[in-house]
Parts: C-alpha cells; structure tokens; sequence
C-alpha cells in the first residue's frame, strides 16, 4: 500500500490548519448557497407528481405561448388616423397622420425564442458597435478623444427599469420623438417603437460598451510588432485589419459578445421599464420575465407553474455553455500577447480630415444616443418630466429629498446598505480564501473552486433566486431561512454568490502579481502558514481586497433579479432595486417614477464614487467584466 | 551546525522528474553547490531540502533527525532567494527582525542580533530603509542578513547573485564564504555558472536531469571528471571521437581517430575501456604545451584557424587531421591564422571516455 500511504502522506503535508479552515468556508458557501439551490432546479424540472419525467417539458413546448408556431412575423404596421390640429390662429382642423408602429403586434416567436430573437440581435448589434468604437479609439488620435472615452462608459452606469422607462417614454406615441417629429420637423407622420425591437434597443445601448472594453483591451495587448512584421510585408490599411489586427482581437469579442447575450437574456430591466412606460406587450413577453411574474406572485412553490422550472433550465443551460465559450476564448486572449517583449509603443494615428469626420460621424451620434437613458434618468429624478408630457417644463428637487424623507424609500436604501454590507464580510473571506486555494495551493479539485467562484458571473440571477425559492422554501420551510418568510437574509448570500467573482478575480491578479517567494521566506523562517497569510499575503493584496471590495459591494447596491424575485415574498424587506421595480411597473401613485429615478441617480453616484476609489486604490483600470 | 543527508530523494511534477534518486551526504561547516544548466533539478533539490517542495519519496535527514515530512517552518533553514524575496511592506529592521519575532524573543534581543548582522553583512544604519530603497547589492545583504539573523541549522542559497552585475558578483561571492566560514554553518549553493561554484565551494554536486553526475572538489571535478558530461559542462575543450585499438596495464590507451591517433586516459581509475569501444576524447585547452613536456604525450601538428585574444592568453583554434583543436597559447607567443603551429599534450591529460550508453550518443549529437 504505498501509494495510499504516500496519499495520505501528501493530504496531511497540504492541509494545514489553513488551508482546511479556507477550504471548508469556501466549499460550504459554494455548496450550500449556489451549487444545491443551482441543481434543484433541475430536480424541479425533472420531476412530476413524485416522479423522474420529461413531462413538463412536453407540456411546455407545446404550448403556443412558449413557442408560437409559426411565429407572427408582422415587424411593424402603418396606422392611418386624422387627429386635430391647432392652427396659429385659433381654429382646429382635422389633418390625417399616419402613425409607424414597430414591435407592438410583431414579431412574436413565443417566450423562448424571442428572448433568444431579442439577445441574439442584441449580441450582433453590440458585436458590431463595439468592435468599431473599439477600434477607433485603440487606433486613432481625434480631438475630443478623452471625451469620448469617459463617455463610452456611461451606459455602463445600471440604473435599473428607469432607463428603459426613459427609452419608453422617449419612443412612446407622446413621446420626444414624435414630439420632434411633428412639432420641430413637421413630419406628417409618427414612429411608435415597443415590443421586441425596443427590447433589442434598450439592451444594445447599455450593453454595447461590455463588447467594447473586451475589445479594446484585446487590441491594446496585441504585440505592435505582429502589426507591423505585417506592414513590413505589405499589408496595410483593411487588409491588416482583417488579416492580422481582427483576428487577434477575436477572443476579447468572442468573450464580449458572450457576455452580452447572457446579460441580454437574464434582463429585467428593459422589459420591466418599458411596461412602465407602454404597459404590457410583447416587450415583456421573454423568459426572464416569464418567470419573474411566475415566482414573484406564488405565495407557495405549488402555485408555480412547472413551464416555470423548465424555462429556468433552458437559462441556465445556455449560461453554462456560455461560460464555456468564454473560458475558451479568454485562455486564448494569451496567444495576441505571447511575443511579450521590449517596450511597447502603441499604435496611434493622427487621422487626416475625412477620417476625423468619418470618425465624429459615427461616434457623436453614438455616445449621444447611447447616454441619454443616463441623461433622462437624471432628467427625471430633477424635474417634473415624468408628468408633463414630451418634455420637462419645471425643475424640482422634491424627487430627490425624497430619498431621506419617504418611509418606504428610506426602508428600501438601509435594507440594501445591510445586505450588501454584510454580504461584502462574507465576500471578502470568501473571495480571498478561494483565491489563495486556486493559486497557491496544490489541492486537487481546485479547478473546480476556480470555476465555481467565476461561474456565477454568467448564470442568471433569475435562476439563482428560482433556485434558493425551491431550495430554502423546501427544506427551510417555515424557519429564518424561508425566503417566503424572510428573503433579507437570503439575499445576503445571493449577493455574496453573484458578485463575489469582482472581489475574487481581484485578489486573483493579486496573488499573481505576488511572487511566492515573498511568502516561502516566511515560512522558511518559522512562520506557520496562517502567520504567513496575515503577515505577508494579506498587507500585499489588501489594495486589491479592498479595490474588489468596493466594486461588488456597488454591484449589490444595484443587483436586480435576485432583490425582485426574492424580495417580493416580504416587500418590508425589499431592497432598493425592487422598490423601484415596483413603482415603475405598477406606476400607482404620481410622481413615483420620479423617485425611482432619484434611487437611480443615487445608484450612478455610488457607481462613479466606486469605479474611481477601486481605480485610485488598483492604480489601474478595472476590467468591468475580466471573466 | 549540520550535516545533510539526502537518501535516494525523488520528485515529480507531473511527468517530468526534476530530481531523479539523489543521495548525498553534506558534511557540517561545508560549503557545498549544486551545479548544472537550468533544469537540471538543482533548485528543486534544494526546495526539497528547505521543505518548500515535497518530495515523492526518499528521505531527507539533518544530522540524526528526519525532516522529510516537516513543515519548512518547522526545519530552521535560511534560506537565500534568487529575488531576494523581500517583503516590500516592510523596513529592513522589520524584515530581518520577522524570524526572531515569530520565535517569540525579547525585544531587546532583537534590537541587539538584527545590529549585530547588519554589521556583518556592512548594512549599519539602513534598518528604516524599505527595500526598494536599496540598490540590487544591499537588498542581497539584507536577504542574507534576514537568514542568518535566526542562526539557521543549515543556510541555503538559490542562485543568489545572479541578479548582480558581473562585477558586485564577484565581490560578494567572496562576502558570502568569508562570512559562512566565519559562522561555520553549513551552507548549500545553487548556481548555474561554473566558475562561481568553482570559486566559492568546498565541494560541488553537478546535476543533470534530475541525477548527480558527480560530487567532489572543484578540482576533482576540473581535472578528473567521471563522465562526458562534468567533462563537457566545466571549462572548455577539444572533442573528437575515436575507436580504441589497443589498451596497455597502465591504462593508456590508444585511441585512432581516421587518420589520427592519439594515447589517452581514462581520467578516473573506475572508467573501463576496451579494445575495440567507441570513445571520446576531451582535452583542456590549457593541456597544451608548445614545448614537448617531459612526460609521455601526444603531438598536434596543423594550421591555424582561428585567433581570439582572451586577455592573459590566446585561444586558438588548430585543424589537424580533420579535427578542431581548442588551445590557449601564451599572449608573448606570435600566432597568426593561417601559420603552422605543432602543439603537445601529456597522455594524462588526453581523456579518454567510453560511450556505450545511448543516451550518451544523443549527448555527443547536442555538443555537436
């Protein structure tokens, strides 16, 4: 037997008091908090009336509802009306005006594959915007550069429903389009957009810059010289793009675009504000809002419908595969940066005037359109455009006084402030304990750590709530851990679960940067493993604890899907982002969207406060997503 | 002070075997070095021996005690890191004082040992400095100042100078052994350049792939390698092979090389050779005398091909008989390419090594 003894020889030489005691907590969050509630939906789904079935999944794609066969194709219509207009002097008169609709009646392809319709568009828009504006601004010196790259990251800011309201109301039948069409262009005619394509809309504008900064970040690390051994040989201009720079660049947009389909499929926001803004429709006919109202209004998991669990499945399904193709990919970003050597000097170019005004052409337009949900966001949270129609005729800080003065609203920002606060304690043990196991100990299974602390970042949180309802809400029934009962304390882990990659990819780099000398010294000099951790690895990565550390405690700030569906089970628990769900889609009481965009705008400050701290403290740019 | 003993020690990582069955014995007081190109396994050994590695089998011994399965901050090892490994949060004075706080001294103690080892490494007055204050030379002093300041059982030192410029090297290669002898610890070294294991060992342990080739003294080594490859990888030489065609009671052996034949030794007694064996032959460029020596040897006779001045000689290289000949000639001595020259080497110093082994052919195709 001298292989087990040699075994067991190695597991007591790596397990010291440490490494135990980090490997437990981390195992015990990660099994407990995402991989069981992750894997009873899949029990749900599986199983009917006690029994293993695929039941449940006959009877959900044979319903016409989830998969509309054919499909309605109708992309937009023409309505011809006569409504009244008011002349200059006095007397109205009756003019015809014919009205484009697009998106409200079509097209419609059944929950499944419209959400898949919406983030497969989403996915190609973004892909193409990105990939442009990335290479613009890796490539070009123009006037106004600077600008236009703090402006890029605006739309990036989540100010969750309100600037999908903000699209709605700018694209609705009195809305600032028409506004300007009849009134400044004196068009005979108006636009109304809803459904899908304002879906596809929203999401493109906020999520563009994901595609962007992965992109970027590609292009910046391309060795200069496989450029320019290209140029040597003749390439230039659009043949070196495609051949060379393109290709190279292809891991940060396969990653980007990636992401921005999983993003775009477990939305919340967009098909909840524009019921806000249009009321019901086809906008909020996708899965994740499917099975948002599904969960959100069962008092008890028997009220769920079981399509339910099986829409929940095909998510996660897709966000598992997703997470693989990234994997691939980011492992592969390394090949555009393997000639590291020599000192870099970027490749920019002064444009002559047709490219300037190729490149304004194109990026004016860009950053005004994709900032004005921001822009209205404030807009709204300050005047009284919310009740006045087109535009805003008065300015009011009524909205924002709100904030300290509103029971429920004041309620809503110190539940958030408790959860993230005690969810960021968590996050950090959590965090650094992973990262130390995956990059310094010689554990086996610790791939699979790595995994599931960076898997969450694409697994929707529609599905990690769905999970702790039947989890917690079976076998915590009626206890403290009854999310039906008592969401806050669940939305404490939920939070540290989804946003804790931010803090452990942080620490991660950390630890990379840190040689294991630094810490082999220690230890070599009588220091045990746990004196090393706290007297050496800890002060050498506190900025990058600390600087993770701000970014997910923002990112709890604003979580979504998880804050709505589990806070609906107690709503005097409810944190900020599912009060302002409930007054933009219930729009009850006047000027309540006003103060869910004054929550907004708080939210923005918090995340320009966040991203420029961790920046100052990193002392570099935070890759938003680094997966 | 200590003596290491490593019994049959084996490490792995994954397929590749790093250190391949090495036993050795490290006497106390020594200065001892593993030698050899990079991924011999000499720093791996030495991980082993510090406990920063574990080994897969075999068992490692500090005097009587078995540390094989101790924990590194259970072996009392000092350890040297080719970075230094400086903590950058910390002073100098906080960076040597680390060991003797986690053993718990008094502070006044600590105070007076830190002063102590600053002198003996010539650092007084830098204790408030961090180490990015320092210049390369200094942090190295601090590194072997934070070692010794805990009186280690046995120093260990990975590459420690390889950071330095050629000139602060050999400066504090002599710093190092005059300091070793001085505390009479003993001191394990790893290095890749020859002529620092040279210099600065009592005895050398030359590595390749994972196995020890040899172990003696650096003159040992130089002058009565065991095998082709210490012979090859110290100092420089003149190779050819040969087939040997006759093998006398004194052990000289009569080697033809086409149309060259030379008499040769096996320069250790163990080394067999037969009539009949595929060989190498190995001749140290300083072996050659332009006057014929009293002793029996061999005659060079041939044209000059190349001229390079060194500075306290020449190297030359001789064509003849179809083999390049390396030799150092005295720098008073009028060489020229392409002039005749006529060279001796004494028969003891004409190496003679078998190659049987496959393993040594696909060596002899590398040197080519």
């Amino acid at each position: 037997m001298p292989r087990f003894s040699n075994l067991l020889r190695s597991v007591k030489r790596e397990f010291d008091s440490l490494t135990t005691t980090q490997l437990i907590f981390v195992l015990f969050i990660l099994i407990f908090f995402l991989l069981l509630p992750v894997f009873s939906i899949l029990y749900k789904a599986f199983i009917f009336q006690g029994h293993l079935s695929i039941q449940q999944f006959e009877q959900t794609f044979s319903d016409p509802d989830m998969i509309k066969y054919p499909p309605n194709l109708q992309f937009f219509k023409l309505m011809h009306r006569y409504r009244f207009e008011v002349l200059p002097n006095g007397s109205r008169i009756l003019v015809p005006l014919t009205t484009l609709v697009i998106g409200a009646e079509g097209p419609d392809f059944g929950y499944i594959f419209n959400s898949i319709f919406v983030s497969t568009c989403v996915m190609i828009f973004a892909s193409i915007i990105g990939t442009i504006a990335a290479f613009i601004m890796a490539r070009y010196n123009f006037p106004g550069k600077n600008i236009f790259r703090v402006l890029l990251f605006i739309p990036l800011l989540a100010t969750p429903f309100v600037n999908a309201y903000v699209i709605g109301k700018v694209l609705g039948e009195g809305g600032l389009l028409n506004y300007i069409l009849r009134h400044v262009l004196h068009a005979p005619f108006t636009v109304v957009i809803s459904g899908l394509p304002a879906v596809i809309l929203i999401q493109t504008l906020s999520f563009f810059p994901i595609v962007y900064m992965n992109v970027l970040s590609s292009i910046i690390n391309i060795d200069p010289s496989l450029e320019e051994q290209a140029e040597n040989l003749g390439a230039h201009g659009f043949k070196l793009f495609r051949t060379i720079t393109f290709p190279l660049s292809l891991p940060g947009l396969a990653a980007g675009a990636t992401l921005v389909f999983v993003f775009s499929m477990e939305d919340l926001g967009a098909p909840i504000g524009l019921a806000g803004a249009f009321g019901d429709g086809l906008h909020n006919k996708l899965m994740s809002f499917y099975v948002y109202t599904q969960f959100q209004q069962a008092f008890s998991l028997e009220q769920v419908s079981p399509s339910a669990y099986v829409v929940a499945l095909i998510m996660l399904m897709i966000a598992v595969v997703a997470f693989m193709i990234i994997k691939k990919y980011v492992s592969l970003r390394q090949y555009a940066m393997l000639a590291k050597g020599g000192r870099w000097s970027p490749r920019v170019r002064r444009l002559g005037p047709l490219g300037m005004l190729a490149v304004y052409a194109f990026m004016i337009p860009l950053v005004i359109i994709s900032c004005f949900p921001q822009i209205g966001v404030v807009v709204l949270a300050l005047t009284n455009w919310a009740t006045s129609g087109a535009i805003p005729t008065s300015f009011t800080l009524e909205y924002m006084r709100a904030l300290v003065t509103k029971p429920d609203v004041v309620t809503a920002i110190r539940n958030s402030v408790t959860y993230a606060g005690l969810a960021i304690l968590i996050t950090i043990i959590l965090g650094t304990s992973a990262a130390y196991i995956v990059i310094r100990r010689k554990i086996p299974g610790r791939d699979i750590i790595d995994v599931m602390t960076t898997i969450p970042i694409v697994i929707p949180g529609i599905i990690v709530a769905v999970g702790y309802l039947i989890f917690f809400g079976s076998v915590f029934f009626k206890t403290f851990m009854d999310p039906f009962i008592n969401p806050g304390a669940l939305l404490v882990f939920t939070y540290t679960v989804r946003r804790s990659p931010f803090l452990t990819r942080s620490v991660v780099a950390g630890l990379q940067q840190t040689h294991v000398s630094l810490e082999e010294a220690a230890m070599n000099l009588g220091a045990s493993r746990v004196k090393t951790f706290f007297s050496i690895v800890i002060p050498l990565i506190s900025a990058n604890v600390i600087g993770g550390a701000i970014l997910s405690f923002v990112y709890m700030m604003n979580e979504v899907s998880t804050s709505l569906l589990l806070g609906a089970h107690n709503p005097a628990q409810g944190p900020i982002t599912f009060l302002m769900s409930q007054v933009i889609y219930s729009t009850g009481t006047v000027g309540a969207v006003s103060i869910a965009a004054a929550l907004g705008v708080l939210l923005m400050v918090l995340q320009i406060t966040a991203i420029s701290l961790s920046n100052y403290i990193l002392k570099q740019r935070v890759a938003f997503l680094g997966v | 002070m200590v003596t290491v003993r490593l019994d049959n020690v084996v490490k792995t990582f994954g397929k590749v075997v790093a250190v391949d069955h090495v036993t050795l014995t490290i006497n106390h007081g020594e200065f001892f070095s593993f030698l050899g190109p990079s991924g011999c396994g000499k720093t791996t050994t030495l991980r082993v021996i510090a406990g920063l590695e574990w080994c897969d089998s075999g068992r490692i011994f500090f005097d009587d005690q078995e540390v094989t399965d101790l924990p590194p901050y259970k072996r009392n090892t000092g350890m040297v890191f080719q970075n230094y490994a400086l903590w950058p949060h910390m002073t100098v004075f906080d960076n040597i004082a680390y060991g003797l706080k986690i053993r718990k001294l008094p502070k006044d103690e600590i105070r007076r040992r830190v002063k102590e080892v600053l002198e003996l490494v010539k650092l007084s007055g830098m204790e408030n400095r961090y180490p990015t204050q320092l210049s390369g030379g200094q942090q190295q002093r601090v590194a072997l100042a934070r070692a010794l300041v805990v009186e280690p059982r046995v120093l260990l030192l990975d590459e420690p100078l390889s950071n330095l410029d050629a000139k602060l090297r050999i400066e504090m290669r002599e710093e190092i052994k005059r300091i070793q002898k001085k505390l009479g610890i003993t001191a394990i070294y790893v290095t890749h350049d020859q002529e620092e294991a040279m210099v600065i060992s009592d005895r050398i342990a030359v590595l390749n792939q994972g196995k020890v080739m040899q172990v003696g003294t650096p003159q040992e080594l130089y002058r009565r390698p065991r095998n082709l490859f210490v012979a090859t990888f110290l100092g420089r030489y003149t190779i050819f092979r040969g087939k040997v065609s006759e093998v006398d009671p004194s052990r000289v052996v009569t080697v033809k090389a086409g149309s060259l034949i030379v008499k040769g030794m096996p320069p250790a007694p163990d080394i067999k050779v037969r009539e009949g064996d595929e060989v190498v032959i190995i001749i140290r460029p300083h072996s050659f005398k332009l006057i014929p020596p009293a002793k029996p040897h061999n005659v060079i006779e041939g044209i000059i091909d190349w001229v390079s001045y060194i500075g306290p000689y020449f190297e030359i290289r001789v064509k003849a008989s179809g083999v390049d000949f390396l030799l150092n000639v005295d720098p008073e001595t009028p060489v020229r390419i392409g002039e005749r020259i006529k060279a001796y080497v004494s028969v003891e110093e004409t190496m003679v090594f078998p190659i049987s082994a496959t393993k040594d052919m696909a060596y002899m195709q590398e040197l080519k």
